[in-house]
Order: C-alpha cells, then sequence, then structure tokens
C-alpha cells in the first residue's frame, strides 16, 4: 500500500507473552510504520478501546484488531460480540488467531463477523509464515481505516 | 482426507471486462477454484437466497463484491448478506475501483473483511489475487473448509 503518512494501529488481544512477541516481530518486519498495543485481556482491550474513544491522540483507534480466544475472563468470542454491537467500534476488522479448531468456534466467529479466522502453528517458523501471509493482506492488499 | 477441496468463490461484477480479468488471475492460483459469476447483486442475492439450505449447489467459502453496479449496489448487498442468519458467515471482500474513505468507512461498518482496490494492470492484479487467495484459503479456516498451509504440494492444483 502507498504511504499516505498516516499510521496503522493495530490493536493485539492476546495473553500469551510468547504468541505476542511472536507476533509483534512479525508484525514489525512490515514495510510500513505499525502502531502496536498490546492487551493481554479482554478486559484490557475493552478498556483501551474506550480510552481511544474518548482521546485518540493519546490512545491510537485501532485500525485492525488481531484477537485470541481463549484467554481468562473475558473471552475472545465474547470481546468480538462486544465490539460488533457498539455503533462505533463495529467498523474495525477482527482477525482471530487462535489454538482452537473446533469447528463451533469458526462458526461462531464468523456469524459475529471475524475477517478471518487463523489456527496458531504450533511450529514457530510455520507461524511465522502464516503471521506474513496475514500482514501481506492487510498492510498491503486490503485498504484499512487510518488514525 | 481431501485437503484439496475446490473453494468456491463467487464474483459479483457488471464490468466484463474485469470479470474476465478476475477469472483469468484466479485460474492462475495455487488453490483449485470454481468461480461462481453473478453480473448484478440482485442475481447474486436470487442465487444465495434460492440455494442457502440446498445440498445441490455450492455455497461460496468468499464473495468478492464491487460496489458500483446499477441497480442494487455493492452495499446494500453487503448489507442484507450480513443481516441474514444463514448467509452472513459468508466472508465478503470488496474489490472497486473506489478508494474514498467514506466506501471503505461504510464498507468495513457494514462487515467487508476486507477492501481491496482493483489494479490496473494485469501484473499487479494477480499478485493481489495472490495475496488474496493465500490468506482466506492458506491460512485461514472456514467452516467447512481446511486449508493447506503446505502450498508448494498444491502446485498441480
Amino acid at each position: 500500500m502507498e504511504n499516505d503518512g498516516k499510521q496503522v494501529c493495530v490493536l493485539l488481544v492476546e495473553d500469551d507473552p510468547g504468541d505476542q512477541k511472536l507476533i509483534k516481530t512479525a508484525l514489525m518486519n512490515q514495510g510500513c510504520e505499525i502502531n502496536l498495543t498490546i492487551a493481554s485481556s479482554g478486559e484490557t482491550a475493552m478498556d483501551y478501546l474506550k480510552m481511544s474513544a474518548e482521546d485518540a491522540v493519546r490512545y491510537s483507534r485501532p485500525s485492525l484488531i488481531l484477537l485470541d480466544l481463549n484467554m481468562p475472563g473475558m473471552g475472545g468470542k465474547a470481546f468480538l460480540k462486544k465490539i460488533k454491537a457498539d455503533e462505533d467500534l463495529c467498523s474495525i476488522p477482527v482477525v482471530v488467531v487462535t489454538t482452537s479448531d473446533s469447528e463451533t468456534d469458526i462458526r461462531e466467529c464468523y456469524a459475529s463477523h471475524a475477517a478471518g479466522y487463523i489456527q496458531k502453528s504450533a511450529v514457530p517458523e510455520e507461524f511465522r509464515d502464516v503471521l506474513k501471509r496475514l500482514t501481506r493482506y492487510w498492510f498491503s492488499v486490503s485498504a484499512l481505516i487510518k488514525s | 482426507m481431501d485437503i484439496y477441496k475446490t473453494v468456491v468463490i463467487m464474483l459479483i461484477e457488471d464490468d466484463l471486462g474485469d470479470l474476465k480479468l478476475i477469472r483469468m488471475s484466479l485460474r492462475e492460483q495455487r488453490i483449485a477454484n470454481t468461480p461462481i459469476t453473478a453480473t448484478s447483486a440482485e442475481e447474486a442475492i436470487n442465487y444465495l437466497m434460492r440455494n442457502k439450505t440446498s445440498e445441490i449447489a455450492p455455497m461460496p467459502d468468499l464473495i468478492l463484491l464491487d460496489l458500483n453496479m446499477p441497480g442494487m449496489g455493492g452495499k446494500e448487498f453487503l448489507r442484507r448478506i450480513k443481516s441474514d442468519p444463514d448467509l452472513k458467515t459468508i466472508p465478503v471482500v470488496i474489490l472497486t475501483t473506489s478508494d474514498s474513505d467514506k466506501d471503505i468507512l461504510e464498507s468495513f461498518k457494514l462487515q467487508a473483511a476486507g477492501y481491496i482496490k482493483k489494479p490496473v494492470n494485469i501484473t499487479d492484479f494477480q499478485e493481489v489475487m495472490q495475496t488474496l487467495t493465500d490468506y482466506w484459503f492458506t491460512i485461514c479456516r472456514h467452516i467447512n473448509y481446511e486449508p493447506d498451509r503446505q502450498v508448494s504440494k498444491c502446485s498441480d492444483c
């Protein structure tokens, strides 16, 4: 995508520090400048989004959310439903990145308007390859709403 | 296990030149795919409504949707699909000549799963389709589709 001077902000909702690191590295290796915010729980992510609605200068509104499903407290599916029911936040595409391969999870996430459902690979090299394809689609081919 | 299942992609596009280009680009991809073509949103809606409970006619795994079409526009189509309990699980990606911020915002608000501005030359078009199919059919899981991450194996698809 051409550099239009605007920044792509990504909110990663993920409780596993190892996966956080892998995803962060994959995002940082992109050609465009990415402002990454990491939330370790659905609740923290909701708090961040509320703060971003009040003060978009300090807390950039994400252009894309990468969401784990299985987290303590508010799970990924509840978070997704909440975002998509919110008039202001529903335009943010949410990609699910999870270890779950349950058909129920896949169906529920697409029914809640996930913009992709990606199963984490246990092999780091394979997971890096998956993230490379994910970032190429979202940051080189698809337009995003930038802040 | 049939990991090389043919994926079904619905193309909704009124411009026959663009349609030819999309179909040609899809043929070049490493993933076996069967396009269903509709030259208007009405035709696409009719197909989906008629066949959503049928086990004979294939339902799309992904819809590629033009925005500017005579009659029902792409956004109205998207609104209808995403409010239908049986059809809302199908990801819809916008493929359009428009790069207006308003169209991008409205499309994401209506739950588009991507917004792609049509490239002007064939090489760029093929690259875009490669990235799109890589994302949707190599790494994304679908309701009835198991992706194959080892795409190199699929060179004979």
